[in-house]
């Protein structure tokens, strides 16, 4: 056992200027110096450690990784679970239709790109779960196959960051057989989803970071910039692929800031214009290149989606005039007085509706209500919807005066009953804090004041002329200030159950937008032929960045709002320890489901693992508060600064889940349990061998010592260990197969017995009354 | 694992390396009278004789550096570093703040003054409080004026005031903030001669048996008290005077500190009770160099009770006791790394830390609650809430009169050995035992979903469809009445019969409309139709006086928990947390568990009230609960109704924020009725103080990373003993504003902006402890600079209050008559 102890105040006796970093000086003991002889180590160390062994390794875990994650990869030849979305997309790229999702757009490019590859037309939408594949003709392999692909290099990029790290081969093997064998990373892998991918970016990230941390000392060598750059590149690539991404690009950050804060102290003896010039090599290789990639993807994915598509909708509608054959582009016209219009509500794409019938004098709740005319929002088209915009104003008998424009009062006159729309400080059927909306006759004029409403444009200039369709409008009643509106509460029986319309106080909101939807009526043949562009227009054009703005920052709404609960959603809380899984697939005649969830045995050690390291941390840092140093140094180091990296990023790709509203699914705790192999590979290391590979920073001319080399050691126990560990995993995936592939079918019998942990909700489990 | 080495190799050298608990044997000495404040005998106490003092200004490195590592550089850079370091470290003396005040920071404590023999002599020794004293008494003027100008129930005196009323009846109800404000609330009321009676509708009026002026009077003397706080924690925060002032001015001139306290409303204890806490806090943090000193277990233990008494007014309280916990821990943590300090007092000091800060707080939180229950000892509107053995002990309620276990003829024996049980036709409530689990439930209305049959919940108030009968399964002979009592055991079958709709308990292989995972639970048939899915097996989990299920043989009403499994799929009745939609009326979705969990507690039951006229009655005696069972109970059941009130997506409230629209002030609350007749208060701060103070934060932490970074370059801006000082008083300020802060923004239920106003004050603290930093006692500028900062600092806080004071006082009249109050465009305040 080592008994090298570095007595603390040696660390401030040292002469201050230019010294390595990385370790203070070892004790030279006897047993530093069995160390320091690579032939000290025992035979299966030395031959492990030979390059040749190593990449006998790397190729064997490369080509188990693809026969796990290729194998039956056709099967199922049916949409499964998130194919629903992720496939969908790829068909727009390819039909060139624009859609919108909260996900940033290179992992869906590249899953368009591969349909392409293998000549598909996108003529499939993938509406649901189950459908099938071959009937429709869809080549759905060539699109699996490039997560599969990508998962499978994910095993080797693990190997190589454990290695790269200074451990040894078969501790490398560890980490990577964690990920190997791993039945959920498979599952994730061979199917159409973004995971993969983001995972394959987020480790060839951490690699190339650890490989430009490992430069350090040959600053501004060519390695050096093409590492950082990588780095940055794999990083955007990340982001772009998964919102989740942005996650990797915090877990770079925090070790690049400590990195930076070490160059800036004071005991380094740099100056600061050495500073400086780090601080701007990093920033232009992690911040503004990230930056510009990004912004590439999305000028890529606005580029190729230039056609109208179900995304439109979300869109404003300067934005959905860019795209060719855009309703807006083709039917928005002008609004003028004496028009008659259909009105729509933006989000609940309600009609503004009105009946003869009456409401209740006396409501449920025993409120009192105007016994006015409803108004309610309607879903189907009717002639009810029509409605007659009456000015306030003189008006020229033609010519552009008489358009509607923005905040000009407006009455709103209901044709079929000849009333107008009117509010007043009457509370409305379903909110008491709310105004009430009815109408009142044409020809009465003693409510004239509350007919009136400013027409108020978004984002208007003044003077901006009232379009349908695309001329997203207020109405905002002019005595009492309030907005109309409406949501999707529905009024009891005597309403037909149609939506409620009632004044807002608070006009603010977004949720009081409506929009003109058609013009109808009689329209002069003048008016007709003025009006009616029947060639195709072309697209509008828009400012790139103007767009990019738009879509970055519906996507951040978009992805708060996605709060609905899904029986498979589960909380962080329960994902490293594998509590529950996500059913992405089932098949009623063969008893046939695909089941998301990890290997037992591997994610079961990671938590252990990461735990475990946590109390050597922990009980550490209690022993040096205490000037007692167990561990020595150089071990020390490795502990802290490698094994802490990792733990820093299982730690940012995990608890942020924690104070995230929406839902989530075990599928985003993958990158994290991909680092936290990493941590148990670390630990296992440090368990098994006394001293560690040093060094294993490329020296350079700003390294001003080099102190002795050491070697570590795991031994012949080590192999033992990770074949016998390796086997127990491969044993569990075997056992668990059926899950992941979604074959063979299964009995009921042999889905309980497979049900490991009873939180499980596997499908066609057998009734505990017929076992 | 290596075997630990233990290498005590501390190698530590007789006179150096420093911890920091060794300051306070080195003093620096003054170099002018300047810095003496009248009175002091500092520079008797001046360890001159430890070193020259020429030494002890300029050759002992201080700072981090200040170590033999700083004399070996010395040494071998020669002196031209050693030149530089001296320019640079020149300011750094001058910097010693000036020991204007005896309650300092932590020095050597002076011997105590002569007794003052004649009235200037007096008034000299305490010149120093004559400023908090006039404070005070501006701060009564502000807090009294008016108060009693509207006489309308004020915004949450609606609740507040209903709460203290339940004390006075002695009637239970339910809250989800802790009984201690609501106490004093009732305490206030039973001195002003208040007898409960008035129910304070919101809006109403108050009639004239309710003493509310004397109430909030009452009320507001504990926001009148947080002036002199604020004073005096500046002062334990060594701030100069001029910062001292501002800090108090700052909180004397908040219009929405004074009009939270002006009504009958739980703010005023919860910020009085915040405040006291940071006083403490730092008052102890002054003892540091005096542990175990009569006065160090003062503070400490103030410090304690102070936690205990904010926490139990609302759970914001919690906040506050993280900072004091993460100043302790930092505080241990020094401790636990000062080699020389004995185990003995480490273990001192952990002691004293638990018992006082942990202990304490959690002993004085659960006598309140124990107080809480002895006051409220009837029933009241909200029993449900609580577990039925709960209620059984309340004045009022009749579940302890539940039949007994023998019929009549044979109830000879003692009534200790009779126990209430139940028997098949009996007539129950069935109460789920889930923390604030409600009654099983059903009514007319269908599912919408799923099998479209009748709803079945979980229902918290007391109703007459929360009653079930106990019949025998069908192809047994139907209940009769006249037949042999058959007493319910483990195991039995039965079916449950909704008295007033007939239908029976049933569950089927449909999914429930919110836990989709576990099956439907609905009610099927009625007298007649039915079939197999109607029976559940009822199953004994244990007894709450009789204990483990093999001592019970039979089910008593209130104290056996029971599992009712479904007997045809085995899955077991749960009511979780599920909420339904509007068409359930947001009750408690009851499913069918398809999980075996033996341990969920939401599948267990208990018999509630129990009807049987064959069975005689029960008795009191029959039914102790325990107070700790309770007081869990009432915890949770807080807990789960806080966690509830999340913000309705469908209905705009008007009167919640988001956390993100407090520290730069975007929307205010409207407290009362808008019309032109009403008095109108507005719940808006004071915008110099707001945005000041968010501004301070923003400011505090760049200046904090600024000097971070200078030190790691090593520039000496302070002496080491000046930066540890400005550092603590960032954190306190800074930590306590984040700890008031973040939480809101992670948690979902909807939050307003009165929520804001105890992290006010740290963001209050920060911005004068940055004024004082940089303007009042900095030795770069003069003294007309530094009145001039102040003088302008002072007049913003004192005009921008005169300008809103409206608002607290009441606006008569129609609002929009009141000229240039809408400082912002998202503010409310006028009508239009």
């Amino acid at each position: 056992m080592s008994g090298v102890v570095s007595p603390t105040p040696l660390r401030h006796r040292k002469p201050l200027p230019s010294r390595t970093p990385a370790y203070t000086e070892i004790n030279q003991e006897d047993d530093q110096v069995e160390f320091s002889n690579p032939r000290n180590r025992s035979t299966v160390e030395q031959v492990l450690e030979k390059d040749r062994a190593s990449m006998a390794m790397a190729a064997f875990l490369t080509v188990a990784a693809f026969a796990l994650r290729f194998y039956k990869i056709n099967h199922p030849d049916q949409v499964v679970f998130d194919e629903v979305h992720f496939g969908k997309f790829a068909s727009y790229y390819i039909t060139r239709q624009y859609y919108f999702d909260v996900h940033p757009p290179l992992a869906k490019m590249l899953f368009g790109l591969a349909g392409w590859f293998v000549g598909y037309d996108g003529h499939f939408l993938f509406e649901n779960i189950g459908e099938s594949y071959t009937e429709n003709h869809v080549p759905y392999v060539g699109m699996r196959a490039l997560p599969a692909f990508l998962s499978s290099l994910t095993v080797p990029i693990v190997f190589a960051i454990m290695k790269e790290c200074g451990y040894s081969t078969i501790i490398a093997a560890f980490s990577a057989s964690i990920v190997l064998f791993d039945n959920a990373h498979v599952a994730q892998g061979r199917l159409i989803l973004l995971d993969a991918i983001l995972i394959f970016f987020m480790s060839l990230t951490l690699y190339s970071y650890i490989r430009f941390r490992k430069l350090r000392y040959v600053e501004y060598s060519p390695e050096w910039w093409g590492w950082l750059l990588a780095t940055g590149t794999f990083m955007a690539c990340t982001w772009a692929s998964k919102v989740n991404g942005i996650l990797t690009v915090v877990a770079i950050g925090i070790p690049v800031l400590v990195d930076l804060w070490d160059i800036l102290d004071h005991k380094k003896g740099h100056s600061m214009e050495y500073f400086w010039q780090h601080f701007l090599a990093r920033a232009m290789g992690l911040i503004v290149l990230p930056i510009i990639f990004y912004l590439m993807v999305f000028y890529v994915h606005l580029s190729i989606l230039t056609n109208t598509g179900p995304g439109d909708t979300f869109m404003s509608p300067a934005f959905q005039e860019t795209l060719r054959g855009n309703e807006l582009l083709l039917n928005s016209q002008e609004i003028r007085y004496y028009d008659t219009v259909t009105v729509r509500h933006k989000d609940t794409r309600v009609f503004l509706h009105s009946h003869p019938e009456r409401y209740p004098l006396k409501y449920d709740d025993g409120r009192i209500s105007s016994q006015g005319q409803q108004v309610t929002g309607y879903g189907h088209d009717d002639s009810n919807n029509h409605w007659q915009i009456v000015p306030t104003k003189a008006l020229p008998e033609t010519g552009r005066g008489r358009i509607v424009r923005h905040d000009d009062v407006v009455q709103f006159l209901h044709v079929n009953t000849q009333s107008l729309l009117l509010t007043h400080d009457v509370a409305s059927p379903l909110m008491p804090t709310n105004q009430e909306f009815t109408t009142w006759p044409k020809d009465d004029h003693s409510r004239y004041n509350d007919t009136l409403f400013y027409m108020r444009l978004v984002d208007a200039h003044e003077g901006e002329a009232w379009k349908s369709k695309s001329g997203h409008f207020k109405l905002i009643h002019v005595p009492t200030k309030v907005a109309m509106w409406t949501h999707l509460k529905t009024l009891p029986e005597w309403a037909f159950s149609q939506q409620e319309i009632n004044g807002n106080k608070n006009s603010h909101e977004k949720s009081n937008i409506w929009f003109v939807d058609d013009i109808v009526g009689e329209q002069t043949d003048e008016d007709a032929a003025s009006r009616t562009n029947v060639a195709p227009k072309e697209p509008k054009k828009m400012n790139f960045f103007k767009k990019f703005a738009e879509l970055q920052l519906l996507m951040l709404q978009h992805n708060a709002g996605l709060t609905a609960s899904h029986p498979y959603a589960s909380g962080p809380f329960n994902w490293p320890f594998l509590i529950s899984g996500i059913s992405f697939w089932t098949e009623n005649n063969d008893q046939k489901q695909i089941y998301l969830i990890g290997n037992v045995i591997g994610w079961w050690t990671c938590i252990v693992g990461i735990s475990t390291y946590v109390g050597i941390l922990g009980a550490d840092l209690l022993g040096r508060r205490r000037a007692m140093e167990p561990l020595p140094e150089p071990v020390r180091n490795r502990l802290w600064n490698s094994a802490g990296f990792f733990l820093v990023v299982w730690a940012v790709h995990y608890f942020p889940f924690y104070l995230m509203g929406r839902q989530l699914f075990i599928h985003h705790y993958l990158p994290s349990h991909l680092a936290s192999a990493l941590v148990a590979g670390s630990l296992l290391s440090f368990v098994l061998s006394e001293t560690i590979n040093y060094p294993i920073s490329v020296r350079g001319p700003s390294m001003s010592r080099v102190k002795q080399r050491t070697y570590a050691d795991v031994g012949l126990k080590g192999p033992i260990i990770v074949a016998l560990f390796a086997l127990m995993m491969l044993g569990m995936f075997i056992y668990m197969a059926p899950l992941t592939y979604g074959t063979p079918g299964l009995d009921g019998n042999s889905v309980n017995s497979k049900r490991l942990l009873s939180s499980w909700t596997l499908h066609f489990a057998a009734k505990a009354s017929d076992a | 694992m290596r075997p630990p080495q233990v290498s005590l190799h501390i190698g530590t050298p007789e006179v150096s390396p420093r911890t920091s608990s060794e300051f306070e044997e080195v003093q620096y000495p003054f170099t002018d009278g300047f810095h003496r404040s009248p009175g002091s005998r500092r520079n008797e106490e001046l360890p001159l004789h430890y070193m020259g003092e020429d030494t002890a200004r300029r050759r002992v490195p201080r700072g981090p550096s200040g170590n033999d590592n700083f004399r070996q550089r010395l040494g071998s850079a020669g002196t031209e570093e050693y030149e530089m370091y001296d320019h640079e470290g020149k300011d750094v003396y001058s910097k010693m703040k000036d020991m204007r005040s005896p309650l300092g920071s932590g020095r050597l404590r002076r011997p105590p003054p002569p007794p003052p023999t004649t009235v200037s002599e007096f008034l000299q020794q305490n010149l120093e409080h004559i400023p908090p004293i006039v404070y005070t008494l501006l701060s009564c003027w502000t807090r009294f004026h008016k108060i009693g100008h509207s006489n309308t129930v004020v915004w949450d005196e609606a609740h507040f005031g209903k709460f203290g009323s339940f004390y006075l009846k002695r009637q239970f109800y339910f809250d989800v903030h802790p009984p201690l404000g609501k106490m004093l609330v009732a305490l206030t009321g039973l001195l002003a001669g208040y007898d409960g009676q008035y129910d304070f509708a919101s809006g109403s009026t108050y009639p004239d048996s309710v003493p509310y002026v004397a109430m909030r009077v009452m009320m507001a003397t504990f926001g009148v008290a947080m002036v002199p706080l604020a004073w005096y924690t500046a002062v334990e925060l060594g701030m100069s005077s001029r910062a001292c002032h501002l800090v108090t001015l700052m909180v004397l001139c908040d219009v929405a500190w004074l009009c939270i306290s002006r009504f009958i409303l739980l703010d005023s204890m919860l910020l009085f009770f915040t405040f006291t806490t940071v006083f403490c806090l730092t008052k102890f943090h002054n003892q540091q160099y005096q542990p175990f000193s009569f006065d160090w277990w003062l503070w400490l233990s103030f410090t304690g009770a102070s936690i205990g008494c904010v926490t139990s007014i609302k759970w914001v309280g919690l906040f506050v006791t993280a900072l004091v916990g993460l100043y302790t821990i930092e505080d241990l943590w020094e401790k636990f790394g000062d080699l020389r300090m004995s185990v003995r007092d480490q273990a001192r000091h952990w002691g004293a830390r638990i018992g006082c800060l942990i202990v304490l707080p959690v002993v004085l939180y659960m006598a309140f609650f124990k107080i809480h229950f002895m006051i409220l000892n009837h029933s009241g509107p909200d029993d449900a809430k609580m577990s039925s053995l709960f209620q059984a002990n309340l004045i009022g309620n009749d579940f302890a009169h539940n039949p007994l276990g023998q019929p009549h003829s044979v109830s000879a024996a003692p009534i200790s050995d009779v126990v209430p049980e139940i028997a098949i036709g009996s007539k129950i409530t069935l109460k789920n035992m889930g923390w604030a689990g409600g009654l099983l439930h059903s009514h007319v209305q269908t599912y919408p979903v799923g099998s479209n049959q009748q709803q079945v919940t979980c229902y918290h108030y007391k109703d007459e469809n929360n009653d079930w009968i106990i019949l025998p399964k069908w192809d047994e002979p139907s209940y009769d009445a006249a037949a042999p009592i058959r007493f319910l055991s483990d195991g039995d079958t039965i079916r449950l019969s909704h008295v007033s709709t007939r239908r029976n308990l049933h569950s089927h292989l449909i999914p429930a409309p919110v836990s989709k995972l576990n099956n439907e639970v609905s009610g099927y048939g009625d007298d007649k139709v039915g079939d197999f899915h109607d029976y559940w097996v009822v199953e004994v989990v244990d007894d709450l006086r009789r204990g483990s299920k093999s001592h019970v043989d039979k089910i008593h009403s209130l104290t056996t928990r029971l599992r009712l499994r479904h007997h045809a799929t085995g899955c077991y009745l749960r009511a979780a947390n599920a909420i339904l939609p509007q068409w359930g009326f947001k009750q408690i979705e009851v499913s069918c568990d398809k999980d075996n969990n033996p341990g969920d507690v939401h599948t267990y039951w208990n018999v509630e009230t129990h009807t049987n006229e064959r069975l005689p009655p029960g008795d009191h005696k029959l039914y102790r609960t325990s107070f700790i069972r309770d007081f869990w109970h009432l915890n949770v059941a807080m807990m789960t109704t806080n966690n509830a009130l999340v913000p309705d997506p469908d209905k705009e409230d008007v009167l919640a924020s988001k956390p993100s629209d407090w520290p730069w002030m975007t929307l205010g609350l409207r407290m009362c009725g808008w019309g032109p007749t009403q008095t109108k208060y507005y719940l808006l701060g004071t915008p110099i103080v707001w945005w000041g103070g968010t501004l301070s934060l923003f400011v505090g932490v760049a200046v904090l990373a600024l000097y971070l970074m200078r030190i790691q370059r090593k520039y000496v801006d302070m002496e080491a003993r000046e930066w540890d000082h400005f550092l603590y008083v960032s954190k306190v300020a800074m930590l306590g504003w984040l700890l008031h802060y973040v939480p809101f923004l992670i948690m979902g239920r909807v939050t307003y902006v009165h929520h804001y106003l105890p992290t006010l004050y740290f963001s209050v603290l920060m911005a004068a402890h940055l004024l004082d930093h940089f303007f009042f006692t900095t030795r770069r500028l003069s003294e007309r600079t530094k009145w001039i900062v102040f003088g302008s600092a002072a007049f913003a806080v004192v005009a921008s209050f005169w300008w809103f004071s409206g608002v607290a006082f009441g606006i008569d009249g129609p609002i929009n008559d009141h000229w240039g109050l809408r400082w912002r465009s998202s503010w409310n305040i006028y009508d239009d």
